[in-house]
């Protein structure tokens, strides 16, 4: 039956209706066939849109993002107004870590869609891995002002916000955020990780209290709360909330380091050691339980073995270094 | 043409799962704690210029630097060369590319408080890209000797005795060295010393700004390093008694800076810590057989409470919750916080830069540090100047003013930047300090290392009315920790050839003592292992105390 429909689409050899019975097939899951078509019609009409697009999207769903882009940047210079042409070209650039590409076409698909806030809220996602956090911050908030009643979109302008080290304005959009979203778990968390930031402890409690009132396997807001209480010199109620964030997600690294900061607190060294064991088993490539591992040793007089520990600690440092590396913000290189 | 939305939709989920949790890192300045409303009485004015102190500090390109050596300044120091009494100024320079004779280090020497420069007069002309200093007594002759380390050979200079020094240049080995401290770790009475590098450093091969992803500073082109370049290490000479040296140690792959050697773990013995850029710091414990092992990690004294390396540049120690016990703290890059490191015992140390309300800049560079009283009321404060290493990058001001806590007591310090006077809130881009009662007035003074200006004497005039002690020990003491009793507390303080930012603070130590009209005790871990305990009679003064004299 393929055969027959190729054969007829053949037939019939101007690139529109090429295309268009390549998209039937495509439907069809017929996509090998689909391809041919539209290479076809491509070499027919080297400028055929329908055709380079085609292509170009075909390619980005099977993950082949370079062939992806080359049909797409053909697309895109048959017909430069095109959405999706530059979207898709976007996407494609973006997962061959072309972030500056990618965001420069996106930036030209805003242009065509200037209150597309999906795209906003990909574009301020992208900004923020190439480090561009104050673009990501106005791209978030840019969405934002579209559609205040997203609360994902406050987290996003947020989080670029603190990365830029703006973090007043990153604070005060977690106060809109929670006077919009009032019984948000995560609206009365965000209030309360600021504070904590900013080393505002008292005040950040009752937030981390209302989040785990609202939400009983949220466990963000038990490792804060044990957190500030660990620094208050509470360790042994510290201790419950890390046992209550590792409940949640026992996978919570940060939650079993401080875990066993707190076990230390109150000389449960037996303790600690064994849940740093447990979280450079769950954790393999961080150096961090190993590092804090060396220093429970050394505390119990096992020397050799807190060396050992530190020497592991220092080869997973070495081996990945940006794990412990805080990105630094850069503005986007126009050119 | 089909219309492709619903799957152009799933690609944006796609790309939105690269959305990044909540970030635990980056240093938000925290919250300052309520104003005590307690008062200060300390006002620092800088009388540099009033008092004869004219020099200028020469590093490499003033507007633009090339490379890391333009970046990172001098330390300076406070030392009574002549013994008369009155600590005088010696200030390390450095040089620029091209200009081989420009810079050079200054000596002044200080007269009643006014200070006259007698660098010529005493031979100390040597130029060069100069880093640090530290200072001790060498050959015994009870003059101090003066180390200084450079980018190319270092240079001791001895102390004659006769108001001058002779140049003794060691081996150009191609090397920056940077921090340096001499103690004496074998307990044989000789001064060792121990030096710190801070990067591999070749002109010829070194790499331009922006050439590199560590040549890059938040998008801008700056010069490269540290990361990237080879690292430095350190290196420990063994006095042989006749007052010179022999290589004991050497120890690779960290960027040092600051070295400060005092007993730590309270064993007794001399320990070295070292302050490194962008590498874990180094808390190297004497072994007492004449070896160290590097336990930075173990202790909690290598890294940030959350087990993070930083830009280690300055440090100093002092007894900062007046439990009698040798705390550390030290000064860190931008966008971070400093160290305060409590002595838990044991050899154990714990950061409580946040609980302490240290933790409220950390927008600048932080350089040189002091734990000192400047309101003798019996609690450490903080000093720390600042100072960015790119000389024009937008929202990053290169000059900055200098900050000052107070210690409240109870672990807690308040920034009392803004009311201590114009030489604090004064701006410069600033590098080594040192810390010493230059006037001989009972109270702390300071000197500042000011990037391509002069230096700053910011002179304490203290309205407190609490009294003090100072401590001169025999023999120079270095590493040695005194104990003061007073007032139902332990006040401990250690005698450092080298603190701050590679800069020196003389050899007296200044206890505040509050209103106390006596003191109840004083107690000196002397280097040799000998513990003793001294009576003072009286207060507001100097005592000098000689070793084998006290109770044991």
């Amino acid at each position: 039956m393929t055969t027959l429909v190729l054969a007829f689409a053949l037939m019939q050899a101007t690139p529109d209706a090429l295309s268009e019975q390549a998209i039937e097939l495509a439907s069809a899951g017929s996509v090998e066939e689909a391809v041919g078509l539209w290479r076809k019609a491509v070499q027919m009409a080297p400028a055929h849109f329908p055709s380079l697009f085609n292509l170009g999207f075909t390619a980005v769903r099977q993950g082949q993002d370079e062939e992806a882009a080359q049909w797409l940047r053909r697309a895109a210079a048959a017909n430069p107004k095109d959405f999706n042409t530059a979207y898709l070209l976007g996407t494609a650039l973006a997962r061959q870590n072309q972030t500056e590409e990618a965001l420069r076409v996106w930036r030209t698909a805003l242009a065509l869609q200037p209150e597309n806030r999906k795209l906003m809220q990909v574009m301020s996602v992208e900004y923020s891995k190439g480090r561009y956090f104050a673009d990501a911050a106005r791209m978030a908030e840019a969405a934002l002002r579209l559609a205040p009643e997203e609360m994902p979109l406050y987290f996003l302008a947020m989080k670029a916000r603190q990365d830029a080290g703006q973090f007043d304005e990153a604070h005060a959009l977690a106060r809109r955020a929670l006077g919009r979203f009032p019984e948000s778990a995560r609206a009365n968390f965000e209030v309360g990780f600021h504070l904590h930031k900013m080393g505002r402890w008292d005040e950040a409690m009752p937030y981390f209290e209302k989040a785990i009132t609202l939400d009983g396997v949220y466990e963000e807001p038990h490792y804060f709360r044990g957190d500030v209480l660990l620094r208050q010199e509470d360790p042994a109620q510290a201790e419950a909330e890390f046992r209550k964030a590792l409940e949640r997600r026992a996978e919570y690294t940060v939650a079993r380091l401080a875990l066993a900061r707190a076990l230390m607190a109150q000389g449960k060294l037996e303790g600690a050691a064994e849940e740093l064991r447990e979280a450079a088993h769950r954790d393999e490539g961080n150096p961090q339980p190993h590092l804090l591992l060396s220093q429970v040793l050394f505390r119990m007089g096992k020397t050799e073995e807190a060396k050992a520990a530190k020497e592991v600690s220092q080869r997973l440092r070495t081996a990945k270094p940006e794990l412990l590396n805080v990105p630094q913000p850069r503005p986007f290189p126009n050119r | 043409m089909r219309d492709f939305t619903i799957l152009i939709a799933s690609l944006a989920l796609l790309a939105g799962a690269f959305a990044q949790g909540i970030s635990t890192q980056g240093a938000a300045a925290a919250a300052r704690m309520k104003p005590s409303g307690r008062p200060f009485g300390v006002k620092l004015t800088d009388v540099a210029a009033q008092v004869g102190l004219r020099a200028r500090f020469v590093s490499g390109g003033e507007s633009t630097k090339k490379y890391i050596l333009e970046a990172n300044g001098n330390g300076v120091a406070f030392l009574d060369y002549d013994n008369d009494g009155w600590d005088d100024i010696f200030l390390v320079n450095g040089t620029q590319f091209g200009a081989a004779q420009a810079g050079g280090n200054y000596l002044f020497h200080n007269e009643r408080g006014r200070f006259v420069d007698v660098t010529r007069r005493a031979g100390m002309t040597h130029t060069g890209w100069g880093s640090g200093a530290c200072v001790g007594d060498v050959d015994r002759d009870g003059f101090d000797d003066v180390f200084v380390t450079y980018w190319g050979a270092n240079v001791l200079f001895r102390n004659t005795g006769k108001g001058g020094f002779k140049e003794e240049v060691w081996p150009d080995k191609g090397e920056w060295s940077t921090g340096c401290s001499f103690l004496d770790y074998d307990r044989d009475g000789q001064l060792d010393l121990v030096v710190t590098r801070y990067v591999g450093f070749e002109l010829a091969k070194a790499p331009l700004p922006g050439s590199a992803a560590n040549c890059q500073w938040k998008g801008a082109p700056v010069f490269c390093g540290p990361r990237g370049l080879p690292t430095g290490g350190l290196t420990l000479y063994r006095g042989k008694g006749d007052g010179t040296f022999t290589e004991a140690m050497r120890r690779e792959g960290f960027y040092g800076f600051t070295t400060v050697a005092t007993d730590l773990n309270e064993d007794g013995w001399t320990d070295i810590y070292i302050a490194s850029d962008s590498s874990p710091s180094l808390f190297l414990r004497n072994n007492r057989n004449g070896t160290f092992t590097e336990l930075g990690a173990e202790t909690g004294l290598a890294f940030n409470e959350h087990g993070y390396e930083q830009g280690g540049m300055g440090v100093a120690a002092g007894d900062f919750d007046n439990d009698g016990r040798l705390d550390l703290i030290k000064t860190n890059f931008a966008g971070d916080y400093p160290n305060l490191y409590r002595n838990i015992g044991g050899g154990i140390f714990e950061d409580v830069v946040m609980k302490a309300g240290l933790a409220v800049n950390p927008q600048y560079v932080a350089w040189g540090v002091g734990l000192v009283d400047f309101d003798n009321d019996g609690w450490l404060d903080v000093f720390q100047v600042n100072g960015h290493v790119f000389p024009r990058l937008a929202g990053e001001p290169y000059a900055n003013p200098r900050l000052l806590y107070r210690n409240l007591g109870g672990g807690k310090f308040e920034d009392v930047s803004t009311i201590a006077g114009p030489g604090v809130a004064q701006r410069a881009s600033s590098r080594g300090a040192a810390f010493a009662d230059f006037d001989n007035d009972g109270d702390i003074d300071v000197l500042i290392m000011n990037m391509h200006e002069g230096p700053s004497l910011l002179r304490n005039d203290s309205t407190s009315g609490n009294g003090w002690l100072q401590v001169l020990l025999s023999g120079g003491g270095l590493g040695a920790v005194v104990t003061l009793e007073v007032g139902g507390r332990k006040q401990a303080q250690t005698v450092l050839s080298q603190t701050s930012f590679l800069s020196y603070n003389g050899r007296r130590l200044h206890f505040g003592l509050g209103k106390a009209a006596k003191v109840d005790g004083l107690t000196v871990a002397w280097p040799s292992g000998r513990t003793e305990r001294f009576a003072v009679e009286g207060v507001n003064k100097l005592v000098r105390l000689e070793e084998g004299t006290g109770k044991k």
